[in-house]
C-alpha cells in the first residue's frame, strides 16, 4: 500500500471537474521554502555522504580509464572491424537520451500548462545537464587525439586550411549537443536565479551569502523583473521544445543517413525522441523517488507527480514498441534481403540475448504501468524504471552492434566483445552522473520554490473561490 | 478571477444549437457536392486524354486524394478527441464537439471508400499498381520478391484490412460520440471517466490503424517503395488539418450566432498555438523523411521523391517548403495574431488549402508526372470540392437530424474551459 | 559608515501577506496615478502587470532578431565554407547541400535565440545588480520567501512621503518602511579581488601561452607525448616487412582477383590474341597466356624445345567498333601515355627524345616511328600492337597497368588513324574535300608556275641560260605527285599536326594540310633561300613550308611529308637547317629522302623523288628539307 496514501497524502484521484491539489499537506509558502532550503543548509545526511563517496570513487575510476585510453589508444576498447562503433556511441546516445526528460518536463510540459511539473523540473533539468556532460565525454575521447577536438569547430585555421565537413551528421551532433547543453544550462540557471536569491536571503554565513549573492545576480523579486523573466522563460521553453526534438533527431541521423541495414530507416527521428523521453523519465523517477524520501519532500513531489510520470513512461514506451513493430513490418514489406536479415538476426542471431532483454524491458515492463498500484507504490516504480533504463541501453546496443556485426559483406562479419575498459567507462559514467547530482542536491535548490509557490497560490485561489 | 464573463447558460439555450443558416446548407451542400464530384469524375474519365488507363488512373487518384482529404480531417479530429480525454484537458471542452462532429463522419466516409476498393479489385492496376499482375514483369521486379509482396498487397487482404480499419475507427468514433451526446442529456460524470479510461487503448488502436491505413492506401501506390515514417507523416498532416478544421468550424458557428460567449479569444489562442506546433511538427516529419532518403541516396527509395521532382511536380515540391512551412510558421509565430480569431480563421483556411496540395503531391504523381493540364487540375479540384461538399453537407444534415448541440453542455470540465485563461 | 550624513530617501514599501491583498493594493496604487511603482514577490503573480500598469516587454523581438541572425549565420557559414571557399565532394552530395545544412542552421537559430532570451532578459532587467537599496532592510529578505511587498519610488512625480505612507496603510499594507540609499562601503573584499584575479589569470594566460606556442618556431625537437601516435608502427606503402616471406609490407592480390570492371568473358579482348587459334597451334602457350592474365607473376612459359614457336595468331581487327568517340578516346590516351616518346605525330620525336638529344644522351634509342611500313595493319595486326602497348617491346615498357584494356584498344585504333593520316590516297578523302584540294592544288600550281617562271627569268637574266623548260616541267610534274602524296603531309607540327589527323580519319587531315601547306609554300616560294629555316619554325606553317619545298611540283600537302618530319621538331631543327641549305639539291634530296622515309614515312620517299629533278629553283629549300631530314633522322 502506498505510504503516501496511508498518510492521507493521496492526490492521484482527480474527479472530472475538479483538479487535484499538487502541493499537499498544509503547505504554506514558507513551509515550501523551509523544506527545500534545509536540504542545502543542514549538514548532509549519512546517506548522502556514502552516496557521494561511492559515486566519486566511480567517477575517479572513470577519469583514470579516460587517461589510460588517451595514453594507450582507442584500441583498449572492443571496437574493431566491423563493429567500429561500439560502446562509446551506445553510451553517448544513452546519456543524451536521458537528458531529454529534463527539457521535456521544463519546456514541453510548461507549454502544455501542466502545473505538476513545478516540483520536479529543477532536479530534472539538473539531471539533463549532468547527463549531457556524461554524454559529451564519449565523443570527446573517442576521437583518439582528444586534445584536438577543437578542430571540429568552424574556426579559420592557419594550420589545417580546411573547414569542418558540415554534411556529416557527426558534425551536426557537435552543434546539436553543444547547443542543447548550452541552452539547458541557461534554462536551468535562469530558473534557479530566484531560488538562489532565496538562499542568499536565508544565508547566515558571509561567504555563503556572497556566493549565492553572486549567483543570483542581485535578484530582488521585482514584478517588473518577473514580467521579463516570465517572458524569457516562456520563450526559452518555446525554443527548448523543438531543440530537444532536434537533438535526438540529429543523433538518430548518425545512423539513419547511412545505408546500413537496420539503421537506414526513416522512422528513426521520432522513434529516438520517444525513446529518449522514455529513458529520461525512467531516470528521473529512479532519482526522484529515493530523493523525495531522503529529503522529506513528499508533500511537494507527491504521488500524483509520480503517477503522471509513470503514465508518460507508459505512453512513450508504447510508442517505442509501435516503432519496433513498424520497423519489423516494413523490413518484411520492403523485401530488401539485407534489411529482412538484419531484423531476423537481431532476434535470433548471436546477440539474441540483447534483443530479448530490450523487448522485455522496453515493451513489456512499462505495460505494468497500466495498473495503478505499480504507478503509486514507490519501490515498484523504481524497479520498473531501472528495468526501463536497462532496456533503453540495450536498445542502443542492439541497434549499433547487431547491425554492424552483420552487415552487407558476410566475410566481414565478426562478434563484438566489450573490454574491461568499456565496462569501466559505462559504470564510471554513472559515477560521474551521480556525483554531480549529489553535489547539486547539496548546494543548489532541488525544487523550483518560486514555481511551486505559484502553483500553491493557484491552488489556494481555486479552493477559496470555488470552481470557476 | 477570470476576465471573461462565463455565466453558464442553460443546456437548451438556442445558441448551443446548430444555427439555422448552417443547417439549411446541409442539403444544398450535399447535392452540390455530389454533383461536383460526379462532374469531376466524368471530366477525368472522358475528357482527360491520357490514354485508357491514364485517364482512369488520374481520375481514381483524384478521387483518392479527395477521399483522403476528408478522411484525414476526420482522423485528426478523432485523435483530437481521444487526446483531450487522455490528458484530462480542460481548455478544449468548448471546441471538442466541433471535432466530434467531424469525427463521426468516418462511418459515412467508409461508404465513399467503396469505389477505391472496387478499383483495387480490377486487374489493370488502375489505381494500385500491384493489382496489375503484369506489374512485376513490366518493372523488372524479381519474381520471388513480388510473390512475397503479393501476400500482403492482394486485393482480398487489402479489402479485409481496409474494412477492419474503417470498422474499428468507426466503432471508436461512434463510442466517443455517443457517450459525449449522452452526457449532454444526463451530465453523468462516469461517462467522462469511462471515456478517459478507454482513451489509452483507443489511442494505441488509432496509431496502429492510421499507420497501416497509410501504408495500404497511400504508400502502396508505389508498391516497391517503403518508408517506416510514412504513417507518422500522414498522421502529422491529419492532425494539423484537423485543428485547422476545428478552428474554421468554430469560427463559422460563431459567425452565425452560436457559442459566441463560450469560445473566447483564449481558445483561439490555444488553437493557434497548436496549429503553429503542428505546422512545425509536420515540417519536422516531412523533412526527416526526405533528408534520410536524400542522404542515403538508395535508388529504390529515392525514386518516390524523384517522381515528385519531375515535370510539373518539381515546383510544387519546392512550393510546399514555402507554403506549407515557412509562411504559416512565420504567420502563426506571434501571440498577437493567435489572439485574433479572424486571423486564426484565415490561417486555418489557408492550411486547409495547403493540405490539399500536400495530399495531391503524395497521391497524384504516381498517376502522372504533370497535372494533366487544365482538365487534370479541374478534375482534381472538382472531385475534392465535391467530396468536401458531401462531407460538410453530410455532417450538417446529421447534426440537424439528430439535434446535436454544438457544445458539450453538461461536460464536467465545461466551467473550467469557459473560465480558461492563457498564459 | 555614514550615519552622520543625510541618507537620501529612495522610496517606501509596504508588506502584504497574500496575493489577493497585494493585487487589490496594486490596483489602488495604479488608480491613484503612481507610475514608479513595483511589487516584490517570491513568485510571479498572475495579473500583476495589469494591476500595476507594467507595459509588456520587447524581449520577443530581440529573440526573433537573434534567431534570424542565427539562421543566416548558419546557412551562410556552411554554404561558404563547404560550397564556395573549399568545395569538395562528399559522398556525391552537391556543393550546396541545403538539406544537409539544415540541422546546423536550426541549432544555431535556437542557440542564438536562447542567448537573446537569456542575456536580453538580464540586460532589460539591468541585472546583475548586486547593490539594491531595498536590500538594506532585513525584513525584505522575506520577499523571496513568503511575503509580498509593494514599493513606491521617491522619483515618482506624485511622490509625497506622507501621502504615500498613508495610502499604503489604507490599502492594507503592514510594516510600512522607508527605503534609503545604501551608503555602505562599496569596497570589494580582498579575497574576492584575489579570487577574481586568479581566475582571470587562469583563464587567459595559459591560452595565451598556447597561442604563442602555436605561432612560434622552436629550435628544440618536438616533444612527443604519445610517441607511437606520432610515429605509427603501421607500415606505409613500399616498405619492408619481416612478417612475410617476400619481405614486402604491401600484399599482392589474391590469385584470381579480378578488379571491378576489369573482367570480360572474352580473353581475346584482354590479350589481343585469337586464343582459340593459338590453342590449336600451341596448347601450352595458350594455357600459359590465359594463366598470366590471372596471375601476373606467372612463370615464363616453358621452353618449347627446338621447334620454332608457332606464329602467334594475333587479332587482326580491333574488337571495339571504331567510331569518332573511340578515336577521340584513343587520342587522349595516346597523348597522355605515348606521345611523350613517340611524339604527337607518332614519328618518334617526342619530348623525351628531344630532351635526350639536348643532353646528348648516348644511351637513348629513338622510339619507333609508327609510320613505318612494317607497322602497318596488314603486316602488324592490331592484336600485336595491343600486346606491345600492354607488355612493352624492346626498350619500351608495358602500359598494361596504366591503361585499361578498353582504352588500349582505343589507342590501337588511333594509331591506325595516325598511320592512315600519313598514308592516305586522294580517293580516301571525301568528295568535297577532294574537289577543294584539287582546286587549291591548281591554284598553288599556278602560283608556283608563275614563281618558277619568274625565277627562270631571273636566272636567265643572270645566267643567260634557259631554265624555263625546267620550270615548266616542274609545273606539270607537281600535278602527279600531289595525287599520290595527297595523304600524310602535315603530321609534323606538334599540335596542329596532331590535331589534324586525330579528330578524323587521316583523310580530313590531308585536306587541312594542303591549305597551310599551300600558304606556307607561297611563303616558301616567295623567299627561296631564306625560307627553309624560318619556314620550318612555325608549327602549322612550318609543316607545309618544308613539306612543300622539296616539291613545288608535287606540291599540295602530301608532298610536305619529308619536310614535316624535320619541321616537327622545333628546337633541334633550326641548327641543321643552314647546313642542308648549302647542299646541292637534287642529290641529297632523293638521297636523304629515303633515310627519313625509312623511319617515318614510306610514302614520301617516292613522292619526293621527282621533286629535286623538277625543282631547280626551289633547290635550296628542297635541300633544306632533305638535309634537315637526315639531320633529324640522326
Amino acid at each position: 500500500m502506498s505510504l503516501a496514501i496511508t498518510q492521507g497524502l493521496d492526490n492521484t484521484v482527480e474527479r472530472p471537474g475538479e483538479r487535484a491539489p499538487l502541493v499537499l499537506g498544509d503547505s504554506t509558502y514558507h513551509s515550501i521554502t523551509e523544506s527545500v532550503s534545509q536540504i542545502a543548509e543542514r549538514p548532509p545526511s549519512k546517506a548522502w555522504v556514502v552516496g557521494l563517496m561511492v559515486s566519486a570513487a566511480l567517477a575517479s575510476w572513470f577519469g583514470i580509464c579516460i587517461a589510460y585510453l588517451i595514453y594507450t589508444g582507442v584500441g583498449v576498447w572492443g571496437n574493431n572491424s566491423p563493429v567500429f562503433w561500439g560502446w562509446p556511441i551506445v553510451n553517448f546516445v544513452f546519456w543524451v537520451g536521458i537528458g531529454h526528460a529534463g527539457t521535456l518536463i521544463s519546456a514541453i510540459l510548461y507549454l502544455f500548462r501542466q502545473d505538476w511539473r513545478t516540483s520536479i523540473n529543477r532536479a530534472a533539468e539538473a539531471m539533463t545537464i549532468f547527463a549531457v556532460v556524461c554524454a559529451a565525454t564519449f565523443p570527446g575521447i573517442h576521437v583518439g587525439r582528444a586534445w584536438l577536438a577543437f578542430w571540429l569547430a568552424p574556426y579559420p585555421s592557419l594550420n589545417l586550411w580546411v573547414w569542418p565537413q558540415f554534411r556529416s551528421p557527426l558534425l551536426w551532433d557537435v552543434f546539436a549537443v553543444s547547443t542543447y547543453g548550452t541552452v539547458s544550462l541557461l534554462f536551468w540557471y535562469m530558473g534557479m536565479i530566484p531560488d538562489l536569491a532565496t538562499f542568499r536571503d536565508r544565508s547566515r554565513n558571509k561567504w555563503r551569502r556572497m556566493a549565492y549573492g553572486i549567483l543570483s545576480l542581485g535578484w530582488s523579486g521585482s514584478s517588473r523583473h518577473w514580467m521579463r523573466y516570465e517572458k524569457a522563460y516562456a520563450l526559452l521553453a518555446a525554443l527548448a521544445a523543438p531543440l530537444v526534438l532536434s537533438v535526438h533527431t540529429i543523433v538518430s541521423f548518425d545512423f539513419a543517413v547511412s545505408q546500413v541495414p537496420g539503421w537506414h530507416t526513416t522512422i528513426f527521428p521520432p522513434y529516438f525522441v520517444a525513446g529518449a523521453i522514455f529513458s529520461g523519465f525512467a531516470m528521473v523517477l529512479t532519482l526522484m523517488v529515493p530523493a523525495r524520501s531522503i529529503f522529506s519532500l513528499e508533500k511537494l513531489i507527491t504521488v500524483r507527480h509520480l503517477d503522471n510520470m509513470c503514465k508518460i513512461i507508459l505512453a512513450t514506451g508504447t510508442i517505442v514498441g509501435l516503432a519496433y513493430g513498424t520497423e519489423f513490418f516494413i523490413a518484411w514489406y520492403g523485401q530488401v534481403t539485407e534489411e529482412k536479415f538484419a531484423f531476423i538476426n537481431r532476434a535470433f542471431g548471436p546477440y539474441w540475448w540483447a534483443y530479448w532483454t530490450m523487448i522485455t524491458c522496453n515493451v513489456i515492463s512499462p505495460q505494468l504501468f497500466w495498473f495503478k498500484a505499480n504507478r503509486t507504490i514507490p519501490w515498484r516504480i523504481v524497479v520498473i524504471s531501472i528495468f526501463v533504463n536497462i532496456g533503453m541501453w540495450f536498445e542502443r546496443f542492439v541497434i549499433v552492434i547487431t547491425s554492424l556485426s552483420r552487415d552487407y559483406l558476410p566475410s566481414s562479419w565478426a562478434y563484438f566483445s566489450p573490454t574491461w575498459v568499456d565496462w569501466s567507462m559505462l559504470i564510471g559514467s554513472f559515477g560521474l552522473f551521480f556525483t554531480l547530482f549529489l553535489l547539486f542536491c547539496r548546494f543548489m535548490p532541488v525544487i523550483n520554490m518560486a514555481e511551486v509557490k505559484a502553483t500553491l497560490a493557484g491552488q489556494l485561489h481555486h479552493s477559496q473561490h470555488g470552481d470557476i | 478571477m477570470s476576465e471573461h464573463t462565463h455565466k453558464l447558460k442553460p443546456a437548451d439555450d438556442p445558441s448551443f444549437q446548430l444555427p439555422a443558416s448552417l443547417a439549411a446548407l446541409a442539403v444544398p451542400l450535399g447535392i452540390g457536392g455530389a454533383a461536383l464530384l460526379l462532374v469531376g469524375i466524368l471530366l477525368g474519365l472522358f475528357v482527360l486524354s491520357d490514354g485508357d488507363v491514364g485517364g482512369k488512373r488520374f481520375t481514381m487518384s483524384a478521387y483518392l486524394t479527395g477521399f483522403m482529404y476528408c478522411f484525414t480531417i476526420s482522423l485528426g479530429c478523432l485523435f483530437f478527441v481521444l487526446i483531450q480525454h487522455l490528458c484530462r484537458a480542460g481548455w478544449s471542452v468548448v471546441v471538442r464537439r466541433v471535432a466530434e462532429m467531424m469525427m463521426i463522419a468516418i462511418p459515412a466516409l467508409g461508404l465513399l471508400f467503396i469505389p477505391v476498393l472496387v478499383t483495387a479489385w480490377s486487374d489493370s492496376g488502375t489505381l494500385y499498381p500491384w493489382s496489375n499482375p503484369g506489374y512485376a514483369d513490366a518493372h523488372g521486379v524479381p519474381a520471388g520478391v513480388w510473390a512475397e509482396k503479393l501476400r500482403y498487397l492482394s486485393s482480398d487482404w487489402f479489402t479485409v484490412r481496409s474494412v477492419v480499419y474503417l470498422v474499428l475507427l468507426s466503432a471508436i468514433a461512434i463510442y466517443y460520440f455517443q457517450l459525449s451526446r449522452r452526457q449532454d442529456e444526463t451530465g453523468e460524470i462516469t461517462l467522462t471517466e469511462r471515456m478517459q479510461a478507454r482513451s489509452g487503448p483507443a489511442v494505441i488502436a488509432f496509431s496502429l490503424i492510421t499507420s497501416f491505413a497509410a501504408f495500404d492506401w497511400l504508400m502502396s501506390l508505389a508498391p516497391m517503395w517503403f518508408s517506416t515514417m510514412f504513417g507518422v507523416y500522414i498522421f502529422a498532416g491529419s492532425v494539423l488539418t484537423a485543428h485547422a478544421a476545428i478552428a474554421v468550424g468554430v469560427y463559422l458557428l460563431q459567425s452565425r450566432g452560436a457559442i459566441r460567449d463560450e469560445v473566447t479569444v483564449e481558445h483561439y489562442h490555444d488553437l493557434g498555438k497548436l496549429l503553429f506546433g503542428f505546422v512545425t511538427f509536420w515540417t519536422y516529419i516531412a523533412f526527416s523523411q526526405f533528408v534520410l532518403i536524400w542522404y542515403g541516396n538508395i535508388p529504390e527509395e529515392t525514386h518516390w521523391y524523384y517522381t515528385r521532382l519531375l515535370g510539373s511536380w518539381g515546383p510544387v515540391s519546392y512550393l510546399l517548403i514555402f507554403f506549407h512551412w515557412l509562411f504559416p510558421f512565420l504567420g502563426l509565430l506571434s501571440r498577437h495574431i493567435r489572439r485574433k480569431p479572424a486571423l486564426v480563421f484565415a490561417w486555418s483556411v489557408y492550411l486547409l488549402l495547403v493540405h490539399f496540395v500536400d495530399l495531391a503531391w503524395i497521391v497524384m504523381p504516381e498517376a502522372s508526372t504533370n497535372f494533366g493540364g487544365a482538365v487534370g487540375v479541374a478534375t482534381a479540384l472538382l472531385v475534392t470540392l465535391g467530396m468536401v461538399g458531401l462531407y460538410v453537407g453530410g455532417i450538417l444534415w446529421f447534426m440537424r437530424a439528430k439535434q446535436v448541440r454544438v457544445l458539450p453542455v453538461r461536460d464536467p470540465r465545461l466551467p473550467e474551459s469557459l473560465a480558461f485563461e492563457n498564459i | 559608515m555614514t550615519d552622520t550624513q543625510e541618507k537620501k530617501l529612495h522610496g517606501v514599501y509596504a508588506e502584504f501577506d497574500a496575493v489577493d491583498t497585494l493585487l487589490a493594493a496594486c490596483r489602488r496604487v495604479r488608480d491613484a496615478g503612481y507610475t514608479r511603482t513595483d511589487a516584490y514577490t517570491p513568485f510571479p503573480v498572475h495579473g500583476i502587470e495589469k494591476a500595476l500598469g507594467i507595459r509588456p516587454t520587447a524581449l520577443p523581438w530581440i529573440v526573433l532578431g537573434c534567431g534570424l541572425t542565427g539562421s543566416a549565420i548558419g546557412i551562410c557559414m556552411q554554404v561558404w565554407m563547404n560550397g564556395i571557399n573549399y568545395p569538395y565532394i562528399i559522398s556525391g552530395k552537391p556543393f550546396y547541400s541545403i538539406p544537409a545544412f539544415i540541422p546546423v542552421t536550426f541549432e544555431l537559430t535556437i542557440l542564438l535565440s536562447a542567448f537573446g532570451a537569456f542575456f536580453g532578459m538580464l540586460a532589460l532587467n539591468r541585472l546583475p545588480k548586486f547593490s539594491n537599496p531595498v536590500f538594506t532592510s532585513p525584513r525584505f529578505d522575506r520577499a523571496t520567501d513568503d511575503k509580498f511587498f509593494l514599493y513606491i519610488d521617491a522619483s515618482d512625480p506624485r511622490f509625497d512621503h506622507n501621502g504615500v505612507t498613508r495610502l499604503l496603510g489604507d490599502i492594507g499594507g503592514t510594516e510600512i518602511q522607508d527605503v534609503y540609499e545604501d551608503n555602505s562601503s562599496t569596497r570589494v573584499p580582498t579575497a574576492i579581488k584575489v579570487a577574481f584575479g586568479v581566475l582571470a589569470f587562469l583563464a587567459i594566460v595559459p591560452l595565451l601561452a598556447v597561442a604563442r606556442m602555436r605561432v612560434t618556431n622552436s629550435p628544440n625537437p618536438r616533444f612527443h607525448v604519445f610517441y607511437d601516435m606520432d610515429f605509427s608502427p603501421a607500415k606505409g606503402p613500399q616498405t619492408t616487412s619481416t612478417l612475410f616471406a617476400d619481405g614486402r609490407a604491401m600484399r599482392p592480390d589474391v590469385p584470381g582477383t579480378v578488379a571491378v570492371g576489369q573482367f570480360d568473358e572474352d580473353p581475346n579482348f584482354y590479350t589481343g590474341v585469337d586464343l582459340d587459334e593459338l590453342a590449336r597451334r600451341d596448347q601450352t602457350r595458350a594455357v600459359h597466356l590465359v594463366r598470366t592474365m590471372q596471375v601476373p607473376e606467372a612463370e615464363a612459359a616453358p621452353a618449347s624445345g627446338d621447334q620454332p614457336a608457332a606464329e602467334t595468331p594475333w587479332l587482326a581487327k580491333n574488337p571495339r567498333p571504331v567510331s569518332l568517340a573511340l578515336l577521340e578516346r584513343g587520342r587522349m590516351q595516346f597523348e597522355i601515355y605515348c606521345a611523350t616518346c613517340h611524339g604527337n605525330d607518332g614519328r618518334g620525336r617526342g619530348l623525351v627524345t628531344a630532351r635526350a638529344q639536348q643532353i646528348l644522351s648516348s644511351a637513348w634509342v629513338q622510339p619507333s616511328s609508327l609510320h613505318q611500313e612494317t607497322l602497318y595493319q596488314d603486316v602488324y595486326p592490331d592484336g600485336k600492337l595491343f600486346s606491345v602497348i600492354s607488355n612493352g617491346i624492346r626498350k619500351m615498357g608495358g602500359y598494361g597497368s596504366q591503361i585499361s584494356v578498353r582504352d588500349r584498344w582505343a589507342v590501337v585504333a588511333y594509331v591506325r588513324a595516325l598511320q592512315l593520316s600519313q598514308n592516305a590516297a586522294l580517293e580516301d578523302l571525301p568528295v568535297n574535300r577532294r574537289n577543294d584540294l584539287s582546286r587549291r592544288k591548281a591554284e598553288v600550281e599556278q602560283q608556283l608556275a608563275e614563281q618558277a617562271e619568274a625565277e627562270r627569268r631571273r636566272a636567265e637574266e643572270a645566267a643567260g641560260t634557259t631554265t624555263a623548260p625546267a620550270a615548266e616541267e616542274a609545273a606539270p610534274a607537281p600535278a602527279e605527285t600531289p595525287a599520290e602524296a595527297a595523304a600524310p603531309a602535315p603530321v609534323t607540327p606538334e599540335q596542329p599536326a596532331a590535331t589534324e589527323p586525330a579528330p578524323a580519319p587521316a583523310t580530313e587531315a590531308a585536306p587541312a594540310e594542303p591549305a597551310p601547306a599551300a600558304d606556307a609554300e607561297m611563303e616558301a616560294a616567295a623567299t627561296p633561300a631564306a625560307e627553309p629555316a624560318p619556314a620550318t619554325e612555325p608549327a602549322p606553317a612550318t609543316e607545309p613550308a618544308p613539306a612543300t619545298e622539296p616539291e613545288p611540283a608535287t606540291e599540295p600537302a602530301p608532298a610536305a611529308e619529308p619536310a614535316p618530319a624535320p619541321a616537327s621538331e622545333p628546337e633541334p631543327t633550326p641548327s641543321p637547317e643552314p647546313a642542308p641549305a648549302t647542299e646541292p639539291a637534287p642529290e641529297p634530296a632523293p638521297a636523304t629522302e629515303p633515310e627519313p622515309a625509312a623511319e617515318p614515312e614510306p610514302e614520301p620517299a617516292p613522292a619526293t623523288e621527282p621533286q629535286p629533278e623538277t625543282e631547280p629553283a626551289s633547290e635550296p629549300e628542297a635541300d633544306a628539307e632533305p638535309a634537315e631530314e637526315p639531320a633529324a633522322a640522326s
